[in-house]
């Protein structure tokens, strides 16, 4: 007899005793900085009790209905001063958004105004939350299941609004009943492998001719949804685009293009942009962070060669590499000198200066004048469509998978449905088929949440902000 | 104290809990209400088949009896699906039904500290404070008192049998029912249900013609269930087959009507893997034909069992049927099939170990707990034994989980799940079955069946040394060469068995068939048994993170009230049990680990 062994459960979720559910939680729900309005979140039973006694007007939040927004003013009990004008959003009878009590309250957007409410809730027992602990609460509480709660981490971090809106669809369960739908699928044919498994061959007259061709729909079905992977991050993650080239070949002028405003120095001696110079633009919806880099070239000034560190580590993390040369000097060597760079796949080799060395043909590369904005569109459609990946542009129709672990299961899915294919290809027994099945079958039940391990709940709630 | 042990009932599972309990040094006591019925082949005259031919071989790695019965007592071996991949072959048998109990009657005897007594077990007597049970009473008034229990009714409990329109209070046909234990039973708790099981007419042999049969042999080889059985050297009989047609068909569906299932007489729900020819024909009636094996009852005997019929239609009815179908147009039908409905007790009222959550020391395993079949019995009784034994002397239960034998499958199906309906072990059951492969079974519970004291010191040693034969052939294999590639190599494509690279490595031919069988099967799926050790390793996590048996289930708070209400009938003792509870939530599983971690902090 094997004793029975109890095991911890190593999860930085329980191992630090941070989700305790009995207490009362807050955080801020908007990015912490200063704006117009910040969003504080208020979860737990007695926090709407707790929060009225240091309201203006308690009773409204007493006795007002669930889904109703009161408006009044926090106060401080000890000197009785109002802090700050609030509204109130009322979540009652475990219909906010953890399943709990709850209220959100719209402050005004200074850190400082912040910092002083949290000092209230602390006085009044209340307890920071910890990341992830808001949709913790809500997965407990079986408010949301797991592609959910994924997607709730997706929304926060969007970065853009189609990323947004892709992740909002998900959170209304989506990509769950897509899901569903391919684990229906299999199980039908599993269960006509189990038929063949379970009785002797003499048993069953006709022997049931595996059908290769469904599985194969269900495995394209689901190739279709990982190669939005790289999409659905692109959109949701975004990119970096490094300008790179030669000093005085025009970056910090196409850099400006990029943002239609003057923000970097622009001038003819070599070297001005001497560090990089970062901006955030969005390229139809993916958001870009776009880098002007210190000119490539050998040099003997200290600053300059610190910058040009940076260049190079820059152009290691690019998603996607502008190398730039001055088309005037209509010297293709040049791009001897790059030629690392230029045989990159990440690599688009521009031309600059049209206007002033018009009828320049190259054989490689974008001509463009970064001057007159000649050439400008067909570049930026060329760099949407690698970084695209050649994947077709994207529409809030479209379900796509964003979460590493999604995609890593997905990926056992398919690997496993192409293995069942080529066994029953190979005429191997229906045992081993069934088993590779069943691996698939297991990889999607780990997306929903249905094959429960503590290394995906691991893995889920230790990925989020604080706050939501 | 009379007795440490009282087992109710000498059926598959009787047998099996009464040996091992005595075995183990406990003076025992079998409890039958008739010794010429010990170990009865009611049904179907056969052992093994699919997933069936496991549990036997299992039950034999633990020190079980069933194997040694049936090596004594076949008249026909098959090793089905040959062709089918390893997983699904299994070993099944015919046996000769009279020496197979006869030999069971006979081993129970010789049995040292095993008493056998003919009576009828009516009630359980508890303990004062009503905690457990500490004996019985049987109908003749005897009060036995005892440390354990085990229940083993199997369809006798309140058994009720259907011919047509004719019934009668009975476990088998002519046998007389167990009366009063199941009420008894309901009133200190249990909860008490009623299933149906039935059984085909018998057909005399020289009534039949076997121009139109088709023969069904056996295999050349007959090998051994038991590991402990060198060879068998018994007679070999035929089977036969033929199928049902329009005309059978017809006169089913005209007389549905007067069946005790149709007429709603039977309220039990049969089992619908192993439906009888009224059930087959309604629920499938695009099917032409239903395939019937004619199988003997034994060797001197002129009963023959028609398998694939079973019936509870009016006697005349089952003679019309059975003489439209080819070859049995003259049959004479010597016993008639009929329909038998029975007590069982819900098994989610038991622990991992069977034994009793209403009752300590009670332990219930076989038929009484749902399931249907001698293979699944016999487990059951096996394991029920080895528990009461192991609390008896203070040791923790035997359990053994779905990635080590099927045996652990069924248990854990029956504690976990429950079953409204017979419940039938099959291949697809069992997850990890490609390393439940029925020549492996030794290797996975031999170990065990020692540890618990089952299995002796030689019978280590010759698990050690199959297992050192074995690893000499793939090393043999390794070094030899043919077709300009290493022998392993060979042996991996699918087109070579391992008797076609005797001309390569001869060396190997010496070796028993059941060491070649074994390396054939490892080297050939080695790379996907791998692949099942992972997602083994996966399972075992959740299975090892245990859950105390006292675990207070109103203390977690944010527990839904449907997985809380599931959690307190079952009480599984691992978060992987309670992951296998239909309907439990994946988040009340994340809050019952955090609880479970967090108990464990303080």
């Amino acid at each position: 007899m094997d004793t029975v062994v109890t095991l911890k459960v190593y999860s930085p979720l329980m191992d630090q005793n941070r989700y305790n559910q009995d207490d009362i939680i807050f955080a801020l729900a908007t990015p912490w900085g200063s704006s117009a309005i910040a969003v504080v979140r208020v979860s737990g039973k007695g926090s709407i009790a707790k929060t009225a006694q240091i309201f203006s007007r308690p009773d409204a939040l007493l006795k007002g209905e669930s889904h109703t927004l009161v408006h009044g003013s926090l106060m401080d009990p000890t000197t009785n001063q109002a802090i700050d004008e609030v509204v109130v959003a009322l979540f009652k009878g475990g219909r906010g958004y953890t399943g709990e009590e709850s209220l959100e309250i719209s402050c005004h957007g200074s850190m400082a105004a912040v910092e002083t409410i949290f000092d209230l809730f602390k006085d009044l027992g209340m307890r920071a939350a910890s990341p992830g602990e808001f949709t913790f609460r809500a997965f407990m509480h079986g408010k949301i299941d797991l592609t959910q709660a994924e997607a709730v981490m997706e929304v926060v971090s969007a970065q853009s609004q189609k990323g947004h809106s892709l992740a909002l669809r998900r959170l209304e369960g989506e990509l769950f009943n897509r899901i569903e739908e391919y684990k229906g699928e299999l199980l039908k044919l599993m269960s006509i492998l189990a038929l063949q498994l379970d009785y002797g061959e003499d048993e069953i007259e006709e022997p049931i001719e595996f059908p290769i061709d469904r599985i194969e729909t269900i495995k394209d079905s689901i190739e279709e949804l990982l190669a939005t992977y790289n999409i659905g991050r692109l959109y949701s993650e975004g990119a970096k685009i490094v300008l790179a080239g030669a000093t005085n070949v025009g970056k910090s002028t196409l850099f400006n293009l990029f943002l239609k405003e003057e923000r970097s120095i622009v001038s003819s001696i070599h070297g001005t942009t001497r560090d990089f110079i970062e901006s955030r633009i969005n390229l139809e919806g993916i958001p870009i962070r776009l880098f002007d880099t210190a000119g490539l070239r050998e040099t003997g000034d200290t600053i300059e060669e610190e910058g040009i560190k940076r260049t190079h580590r820059l152009l290691e993390e690019g998603d996607l590499i502008l190398l730039i040369f001055d088309g005037t000097e209509h010297d293709e060597e040049s791009l001897s000198l790059y030629e690392k760079l230029v045989e990159d796949p990440r690599c688009i080799v521009v031309w600059n200066k049209s206007d002033i060395a018009p009828n320049q043909k190259y054989s490689n590369g974008f001509t463009i004048s970064a001057k007159r904005g000649v050439g400008f569109r067909e570049l930026s459609q060329e760099m949407l469509f690698r970084l695209r990946k050649g994947a077709t542009a994207l529409d809030d129709q479209q379900l796509v998978i964003e979460s590493s672990r999604q995609h890593g299961e997905l990926m056992r899915t398919r690997d496993a449905l192409e293995r069942v294919i080529e066994l029953a290809q190979g005429g191997l027994p229906l045992d081993i088929i069934a088993s590779e099945l069943n691996e698939a079958l297991n990889g999607l039940g780990s997306i929903t949440g249905e094959v429960t391990s503590s290394d995906i709940l691991e893995s889920v709630f230790s990925n989020f902000c604080v706050g939501k | 104290m009379d007795y440490d042990a009282i087992i109710v009932g000498a059926g598959h599972a009787g047998i099996e809990a009464s040996l091992a309990l005595a075995r183990l040094g406990y003076s025992s006591i079998l409890i039958t209400q008739n010794l010429d019925a010990i170990g009865r082949l009611s049904c179907n005259p056969a052992i093994g088949g699919m997933a069936k031919g496991n549990i036997v071989r299992e039950i034999d790695a633990l020190g079980g009896e069933m194997a040694h019965l049936i090596d004594n007592s076949m008249i026909q071996y098959r090793i089905l699906n040959r062709r089918r991949g390893p997983a699904v072959q299994a070993p099944r048998a015919q046996s000769d039904k009279f020496t197979y109990h006869q030999k069971a009657k006979w081993t129970i005897e010789r049995q040292k500290g095993l008493a056998l007594f003919q009576d009828t077990v009516v009630d359980l007597i508890l303990s004062a404070d009503k905690k457990s049970v500490v004996g019985v009473v049987t109908d003749r008034g005897h009060k036995i008192g005892a440390k354990v229990v085990v229940l083993t009714t199997g369809t006798f409990m309140d058994g009720k049998i259907f011919i047509g329109e004719w019934e009668e209070v009975a476990g088998r046909l002519g046998e007389p029912a167990a009366i009063g234990l199941g009420g008894a039973l309901r009133e200190k708790g249990f909860k008490v249900g009623r299933l149906k099981t039935g059984t085909p007419a018998r057909v005399r042999r020289s009534s039949l013609n076997f121009d139109l049969l088709t023969e069904q042999p056996g295999d050349e080889v007959m090998l051994p269930f038991s590991f402990d059985t060198k060879s068998v050297e018994r007679p070999s009989l035929n089977c036969y087959v033929t199928y049902t047609n329009e005309s059978t068909h017809k006169v089913i569906g005209d007389n549905i009507k007067r069946s005790p299932l149709y007429g709603g007489k039977i309220v039990g729900l049969g089992p619908r893997y192993c439906p009888s020819i009224e059930d087959k024909i309604v629920r499938f009636p695009s099917r032409e034909r239903h395939q019937i094996f004619i199988e003997p009852e034994g060797v001197g005997t002129e009963e023959m069992y028609l398998n694939g019929v079973s019936s509870s239609l009016p006697e005349e009815v089952q003679t019309a049927f059975i003489h439209t179908i080819v070859g049995l147009e003259g049959a004479e039908i010597m016993r008639p099939g009929y329909a038998v409905e029975y007590d069982y007790l819900d098994p989610l009222q038991l622990y991992p170990s069977l034994e009793s959550k209403l009752y300590s020391n009670l332990f219930v395993a076989g038929q009484t707990n749902g399931t249907s079949g001698y293979e699944e019995a016999a487990s059951q009784g096996l394991l029920a034994g080895i528990n009461a034994a192991q609390k008896m002397a203070g040791e923790p239960p035997l359990i053994l989980d779905r990635t080590e034998a099927y045996i652990g499958v069924l248990i854990d199906d029956l504690v976990t799940k429950g079953t409204e309906e017979p419940y039938r072990m099959f291949t697809s059951r069992a997850e990890y079955r490609l390393n439940l492969r029925h020549d492996s079974a030794d290797q996975r519970l031999t170990p065990k069946g020692y540890k618990v004291g089952l299995k002796s010191q030689e019978d280590m040693e010759r698990l050690r040394h199959k297992m050192g034969q074995i690893e000499v052939v793939k090393e043999l294999l390794s070094q030899g060469k043919g077709e300009g590639k290493r022998a392993i190599e060979l042996l991996r494509q699918p087109e070579y068995s391992i008797e076609e690279l005797f001309e390569f490595v001869p060396e190997i031919a010496t070796y028993d068939e059941a060491i070649l069988y074994q390396v054939e099967l490892d080297v050939k799926y080695e790379g996907y048994v791998k692949r099942q050790e992972r997602q083994i390793e996966r399972f075992q996590k959740m299975e090892r993170i245990s859950i105390p048996q006292d675990f207070n289930w109103d203390e977690i708070l944010g527990l839904s009230t449907e997985s809380r209400q599931k959690f307190k009938k079952v009480r599984p003792l691992s978060v992987g049990q309670a992951s296998r509870i239909s309907g439990v939530r994946s988040s009340d599983l994340a809050i019952l680990m955090v609880a479970l971690s967090r108990k464990e902090r303080s």
